[in-house]
């Protein structure tokens, strides 16, 4: 039984169940309370160290696996939380906006504009789980931003590791851009013509060698029957080629992560159902401390990191496609943030999958003001032993046109080359 | 002259850059911080050595006769500088080193004479034919960014239309080149070996970014490239005397069905006697019946004259397509076709020819005619159909040759030849519009019972169908090489298969094309990439044909199986 999962709400029992699994599931449940509390009464404070010794400490506040490293001898230390206030310019969006957005029969957004969609919401409403999830997608993000742009050498490191500790490493830069939400860049709040994209997406492989210069461009658009459209320049072939995007769960190896793994989760939102599960407080991070973080070589743990206590929203994710690969997923969103922190995924067997932790970092923008971004992400697969780690912080608002986007930027790619 | 300043020129370009990007140190004390920092930051250096050892299947064919198994031993060094200059101008340069042992069957062809009267000796190729020595860079391409919407690239480079796998057909921009890569092996060699880069200018400017609608524009003066002697590529010249065509290691299996007078009758598909008076009258299959070929390659080829095209791209909903234009030479070897220059006597004087005591000799020239080449893309994913998850890429391409050059003869021919001149057509050759169109089908789909280790992880299926028409079409159309015809209609399929195990250490990837008419090829690879080490990757490949006969389609290629094993290093 998983630790995170046992805080969740249980579906009403139903009157074929057998006497003793009421018995079973009213335990369950009384325990659920009791680490809700246990949890929220744990009052770690900076300066407290968890390990082996005490391990019970964290538990319900991180994923099962990581929970287990704690038991086999990892120790972390807690820090003082790191305090992010949103950006003005999202807020007045937000108060300007927010007023008029609706949701339509299918979960889909109405009369969205700019900022958060919903402000204010009533956790006992029977549609928080679906608001919510409209909240983490059009979450603060900025006009655009390049991810790996705030590492130093300006490029995602993403390395693959194998159960055996074996490592391959991968260099790569993403550009995301967001035609119909742009707070800052003129002109506001959606470049004409673009009110249809959601967001555009250009990824550019650097290294090894091989695939250095492999570039896609992905475009979501706010249809919500239309599927992204991929375009894949291949570098060996010097063409570009089209892709489905509608096969959202193969493994993008040799990394863990599948398409709708990126930024937690990356899947259209009007293709899921969401359930709010609670609040809860879990261990994150922040304020990384370097870039990548510590660890040993083979393994994904981060060294020399403090972890703080942080506010959550439960969002249990469950898909409308039968087939789909996640049937359950859980995000624990930041009250302020909307960005995740701990993903945990299941497979239909019912049986522990994944788990993703994401940490921040603090970043400036260009007028010097403190944003916060994404740092290391890392996704372990519990059932075949292998993680990986990505480092991908971004630098926001880098003032990118919006012809960047198109298909004449994939045409003229060099091997290794940017493309800014 | 001009062309060993040229020469000069690249070298001290080369020298410079490999000096200045491989010495950080020195660099900062002769240029100071600045170049130090602006070489540290902008400028990156990759490239591959990568070591290729080829075994063939058929040995000891007298058309594929290495001297033991190894026909391939190959060693590449591709070095890459990347320079990120500003926000609007990029420059990257790459050189290429190849050096290859030589292959016996090569030297031993051309040792070969069939010629009624011997003429001068056969005059080998240099010997540093396969390699690649010279300081002049592989690509170099300056990348200009004026404004947000016009991207403007000069120098060598690769320009390559269509999205076609394994058989091209709008990829006519850049020459080929096939000394190293047999036909319809995409899983052996990418694009970087079977194409030469030309110099041009190529321009893309887009009138609106979120259509993608795009103008392109690209001029390949062509004169800045020497015209290369290819014989690999050419379809075997059949032991004639000349000194230019040869057979190569994966050149056709050559046209041996027309013999007459115990000789190689090539020729009589393509002229008549000097005297066919005597043929006529007197026993069909005397010597003076017999035409010999002495067949050479025209050059320039596709990289020695201005090509241009254009075309506009833009996207309708899902619907992405192109319509373009190509002016200049087409590269493709099999739309070559022969053309004869002359007819002359075997003998030193033609009387022997006209008494009918001697063969002639029909002089052939293998050209790429200067063409017109009308071309169309487009791609569309397909969602559902009817509540079916079909989840796949369509794409298509479609080219127009009007006034397509094509060999033609008369079949059955003369003297019990297979095929011989057709009075219709005295010249041998005929022009017909041609429309070629392939259509594409790509898509992922998980397997897991193949894939146990993680069944997420998709196959990627390809699978494409081509088809050329040829309009007006007329009997006895046929490939330069053989006498074998072309018919209205020619088909071929192609599916590929690839997907990653262990994490993608493992990665099989099947391609295989028929062709209805009775041949195939097949093109298995598997790669291991060790699980600690991404910069190395070992490959198994195979390259198979087979067929009706091997004078036709992948046929021509049936002796020629061979295996090989890469071993590259990325750096």
């Amino acid at each position: 039984m998983l630790i995170m999962n046992l805080s969740v709400k249980g579906e009403p029992m139903t009157k074929c169940f057998s006497a003793i699994c009421c018995v079973l599931a009213c335990s369950v449940a009384l325990l659920s309370v009791v680490l809700i509390s246990h949890a929220a009464e744990l009052d770690l404070k900076p300066g407290d160290t968890i390990g082996p010794q005490n391990w019970q400490r964290a538990q319900g506040m991180v994923g099962e696996n990581f929970l287990n490293r704690l038991k086999q001898g990892h120790t972390i230390q807690i820090k003082a939380p790191k305090i992010y206030r949103p950006l003005k310019e999202y807020i007045e969006a937000t108060e300007k906006y927010s007023g008029r957005v609706s949701l339509g029969p299918n979960g889909e957004l109405l009369n969205y504009v700019s900022g958060q969609p919903f402000p204010k919401f009533d956790l006992s409403d029977p549609q928080i789980g679906q608001k919510l999830a409209w909240n983490f997608f059009w979450r603060w993000l900025g006009d655009d931003y390049k991810t790996g742009g705030a590492v130093k050498g300006g490029k995602i490191i993403r390395s693959a590791i194998e159960k055996d500790g074996s490592e391959r490493r991968a260099d790569l830069v993403s550009y995301f851009f967001f035609p119909r939400t742009r707070y800052t860049s003129n002109p506001k709040p959606a470049i004409p013509g673009y009110e249809h994209i959601d967001y555009m997406q250009l990824r550019v492989d650097s290294y090894p060698r091989d695939a250095a210069g492999t570039t896609t461009l992905e475009i979501r658009y706010d249809d919500p029957k239309k599927s992204d459209d991929l375009y894949i320049y291949i570098p060996s072939i010097r063409r570009i080629r089209r892709a489905t995007t509608t096969q959202r769960c193969q493994t993008l190896a040799p990394s863990e992560f599948n398409l709708d793994d990126i930024n937690s989760f990356n899947g259209k939102i009007t293709d899921f159902n969401y359930k709010f599960l609670g609040e809860k407080k879990i261990l994150a991070n922040l304020s990384q401390e370097k870039l990548p973080f510590d660890r040993k070589h083979g393994d994904y743990l981060p060294l020399n990191e403090k972890w703080e206590v942080v506010d959550t929203y439960v969002l249990e994710i469950t898909p409308k496609d039968p087939n789909y690969c996640y049937p359950r997923k859980l995000l624990h969103l930041n009250k302020m943030t909307f960005d995740t922190h701990w993903t945990l995924i299941w497979d239909k067997k019912g049986d522990y999958w994944k788990e993703q932790f994401g940490m921040f970092t603090p970043v400036k923008l260009a007028d010097g003001r403190e944003v916060w971004s994404v740092a290391d992400v890392v996704i372990v697969n519990v059932q075949n032993g292998r993680s990986t780690i990505v480092t991908a912080t971004r630098a926001y608002n880098q003032g990118y046109p919006a012809s960047m986007f198109s298909l004449a930027t994939l045409e003229t790619i060099m091997r290794g080359g940017s493309i800014e | 002259m001009a062309k060993r300043r040229l020469n000069l020129f690249w070298l001290s370009v080369c020298l410079a850059l490999l000096f200045t990007s491989t010495t950080p140190l020195s660099a900062a004390s002769l240029f100071g911080d600045d170049w130090e920092t602006f070489f540290k930051d902008k400028v990156s250096f990759r490239g591959f050595a990568e070591n290729v050892t080829g075994l063939s299947v058929s040995h000891g064919d007298r058309h594929f006769n290495t001297s033991n198994r190894l026909d391939m031993q190959r060693f590449t060094i591709q070095p890459e500088i990347n320079v990120d200059a500003t926000s609007w101008a990029k420059f990257f340069i790459s050189w290429r080193f190849v050096k290859e042992i030589r292959y016996s069957a090569e030297g031993k062809s051309r040792e070969k004479t069939v010629s009624y009267f011997p003429a001068a000796p056969v005059k080998p190729l240099r010997n540093t034919f396969y390699d690649e020595y010279r300081p002049k860079p592989w690509e170099a391409v300056l990348d200009l960014l004026p404004t947000d919407t016009l991207k403007v690239r000069v120098g060598r480079q690769f320009i390559s239309w269509g999205e076609t796998d394994g058989i091209r057909l709008l990829d006519l921009i850049n020459p080929q080149d096939l000394t190293f890569s047999p036909p319809a092996a995409p899983n052996l060699f990418n694009l970087d070996e079977t194409r030469i880069p030309s110099v041009g200018l190529r321009t893309l400017y887009t009138i609106r970014p979120v259509s993608n609608t795009i103008l392109e524009f690209f001029a390949l003066p062509g004169f800045f490239d020497e015209a290369k002697q290819r014989v690999d590529e050419i379809v075997g010249s059949n032991d004639t005397t000349d000194r230019e065509v040869r057979y190569g290691r994966w050149s056709a299996h050559p046209e041996t069905r027309l013999i007459l007078a115990g000789r190689n009758a090539f020729g009589n598909m393509y002229a008549n006697p000097l005297n066919p008076v005597t043929c006529q009258t007197a026993t069909p299959t005397q010597i003076g019946c017999l035409v010999i070929p002495s067949t050479g390659r025209e050059l320039p080829d596709a990289g020695d004259s201005w090509k241009i095209g254009a075309r506009i791209t833009n996207s309708l909903g899902k619907l992405n397509f192109g319509l373009g234009y190509i002016w200049g030479f087409n590269p493709q070897s099999t739309d070559m076709v022969f053309k004869v220059k002359s007819v002359r006597c075997s003998a030193p004087v033609p009387g022997p020819c006209l008494a009918g005591f001697a063969p002639s000799v029909v002089s052939l020239r293998l050209v790429n005619d200067r063409t017109n080449v009308f071309a169309g893309h487009f791609n569309y994913p397909v969602g559902d159909i009817l509540d079916i998850p079909v989840n796949t890429t369509v794409r298509g391409e479609v080219v127009f040759l009007p006034d397509k050059p094509y060999n033609i003869a008369k079949f059955p021919g003369a003297f019990g030849l297979r095929a011989t001149v057709n009075p219709r057509h005295p010249t041998g050759v005929v022009e017909k519009n041609t429309l070629r169109y392939a259509l594409g089908f790509d898509r992922t789909t998980l397997i897991p019972f193949l894939h146990p280790d993680d069944p997420w992880r998709a196959f990627s299926l390809s699978f494409q169908i081509f088809q050329s028409i040829i309009f007006d079409h007329e009997d006895g159309i046929h490939p330069f090489s053989t006498a074998e015809k072309i018919k209205r209609v020619s088909t071929a399929l192609t599916f590929r298969i690839g997907t990653g195990y262990f994490g993608d250490t493992i990665l099989p990837d099947v391609f295989v094309a028929y062709d209805p008419e009775g041949y195939w090829a097949a093109n298995p690879a598997i790669s291991y990439v060790p699980p600690g080490n991404e910069k190395i990757k070992f490959s198994l490949v195979g390259a198979f044909y087979g067929g009706r006969n091997k004078f036709k389609s992948f046929g021509f290629f049936d002796e020629k199986d061979s295996v090989f094993l890469k071993m590259r290093y990325q750096f």
